[in-house]
């Protein structure tokens, strides 16, 4: 464990003048445990993912998906010690039709425990797993929701809401689109991490699944888990930041 | 584990309940006060009747349907359970339009707790409509050997304010119910005083019919 940090060490050791001053071994404990965690929980994903069944019996429904990533995930993180800097909370049911995250990561401040910067995530699957009108029906109970609350309807994807959500806290939370294989990539999970999304939402574009996977079409570099956090990590100000991510 | 302290059952009859449409009246409740204060466990203690001693902290917002009867009426209570910290302000205070009825909560253990109750009813001044029925409720009254603000103090303010007043325990179940139901009650009297106090409503029966369904009464039409 030691030897492997020092070594992590000198691979970043241009990051580290950018990193928090008194959290400073944390951040690199961190950016190292979240990798570890992340890689199981794909990995053991991407078992799933890749599965086929001779008879074809087994399909696995994208809720069961996201809980094995996630209770994957939950089990390292115990394992490892990692929730007290960095947790992961799991939305309720109603807080998936309110702001479109299934579960959102936040590295937390000491001894406040509050969050400092949070990524907000919400899994895509590909089409032929996806139970038909999934968004149509979340749209449908998100309107009457909002209606009782005698709050104002705007139509919104549940992409949309997260951004919104993302953005009503500020610049330090990122929504994160998860995707559970894509098109011509089955097996594999990918990412794309942005605080910058807003900026489209109520505008001439839809923002879902589509609209997100066009940010991948050509690209052929991606960052990893690890560089996705140290880049949250060591990053400071308002700016902008929309990344592409391969966990797997 | 942290990770599923409060995660609730997901079952499609949740899912219908809450946006389903049936009832007399709907009823929007808050609440709000500091973080780690206990709103999140008062409302399970409410809604589900259970308790659990680890904090998950609230994401932003949340919310859980429960219906109550009164005078044969079915009430819809729409139950929004906030986060205290500032970073959720924008989120939260959005959620405070036509809210009808908050429980302000403190946490009888902790000072800052009470202190920023002034500021949270300011909140409430500033983003909710001026007929919103205020409950304040100092929490955790279970811990007595750790009290830091006494009853009296509480009650005090709360008169100043102009709230209602319940000490409560979401652990030991200790006036969670009355402090719901005592919420009700004076939304519903709030209501038959408007409906009295306005001519053009007072001309028509002073029982107000029903209205349809569909779309849910905001404030004016209540006769429970
Ligand atoms: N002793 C005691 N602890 C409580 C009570 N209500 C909540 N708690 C604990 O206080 C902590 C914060 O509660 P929570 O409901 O998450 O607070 P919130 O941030 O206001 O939603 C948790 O550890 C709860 O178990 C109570 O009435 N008595
Ligand atoms: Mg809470």
């Amino acid at each position: 464990m030691n030897q492997k940090y020092l070594q992590y060490e000198d691979k970043t050791s241009i990051f580290r003048t950018l990193w928090a001053k008194p959290s400073k071994t944390s951040s690199a404990d961190l950016i190292h445990l979240f990798s570890d965690c992340i890689r199981a929980a794909s990995s053991r994903t991407k078992e799933y993912l890749l599965f086929r069944d001779p008879e074809n019996k087994f399909h696995p429904s994208p809720s069961t998906l996201s809980e094995i990533f996630l209770m994957t995930y939950v089990q390292h993180s115990s394992l490892l010690n990692l929730s007290d800097t960095f947790n992961c909370t799991a939305m309720t049911h109603e807080q998936r039709i309110l702001l479109g995250a299934h579960w959102v990561w936040a590295v937390l401040d000491q001894p406040s425990k509050n969050p400092r910067i949070q990524i907000a995530v919400h899994v895509f699957h590909l089409p032929e797993r996806t139970e038909d009108n999934l968004e149509d029906l979340s749209l449908d109970i998100y309107s009457d929701i909002m209606r009782m609350a005698g709050m104002a309807v705007v139509e919104r994807t549940q992409a949309e809401r997260m951004v919104e959500f993302c953005s009503s806290i500020g610049r330090d939370c990122y929504a994160l689109f998860l995707f559970f294989g894509r098109q011509s990539d089955e097996g594999n999970i990918y990412g794309l991490l942005s605080n910058n999304l807003q900026a489209a939402v109520g505008k001439c574009v839809r923002i879902d699944q589509v609209f997100i996977d066009h940010f991948f079409k050509g690209a052929k570099c991606f960052a990893t888990s690890s560089g996705m956090m140290q880049t949250l990590v060591g990053k400071e100000g308002d700016d902008p930041l929309t990344m592409l991510v391969k966990f797997t | 584990m942290e990770l599923y302290g409060k995660m609730a059952a997901t079952q499609d009859n949740k899912q219908k309940e809450s946006s389903d449409q049936n009832f007399d009246y709907m009823f929007k409740l808050l609440i709000i006060g500091n973080s780690s204060v206990g709103k999140t466990s008062f409302l399970f203690r409410y809604a589900d009747d259970t308790f659990t001693s680890a904090f998950v902290s609230t994401v932003g917002i949340d919310f859980k349907v429960k219906t109550v009867y009164k005078s044969d009426k079915r009430i819809k209570l729409q139950i929004w359970d906030t986060a205290g910290q500032e970073r959720y302000r924008t989120i939260t205070t959005a959620y405070y339009r036509g809210a009808m009825g908050f429980i302000l909560m403190y946490d009888i253990t902790n000072e800052e707790s009470f202190a920023a109750v002034q500021d949270w009813a300011t909140q409430i001044k500033t983003y909710s409509w001026d007929n919103a029925q205020v409950i304040l409720a100092g929490n955790k009254c279970d811990m007595d050997e750790e009290r830091i603000v006494s009853v009296d103090s509480g009650r005090l303010l709360a008169e100043q304010l102009g709230f209602e007043y319940f000490e409560t325990s979401a652990k030991d179940n200790i006036n969670v119910k009355q402090t719901f139901e005592r919420l009700v009650d004076i939304i519903c009297d709030k209501m038959s005083d408007t409906l009295e106090a306005d001519p053009a409503v007072s001309t028509g029966t002073p029982t107000t019919r029903l209205s349809d369904n569909t779309t849910p009464p905001q404030q004016s039409d209540c006769s429970c």
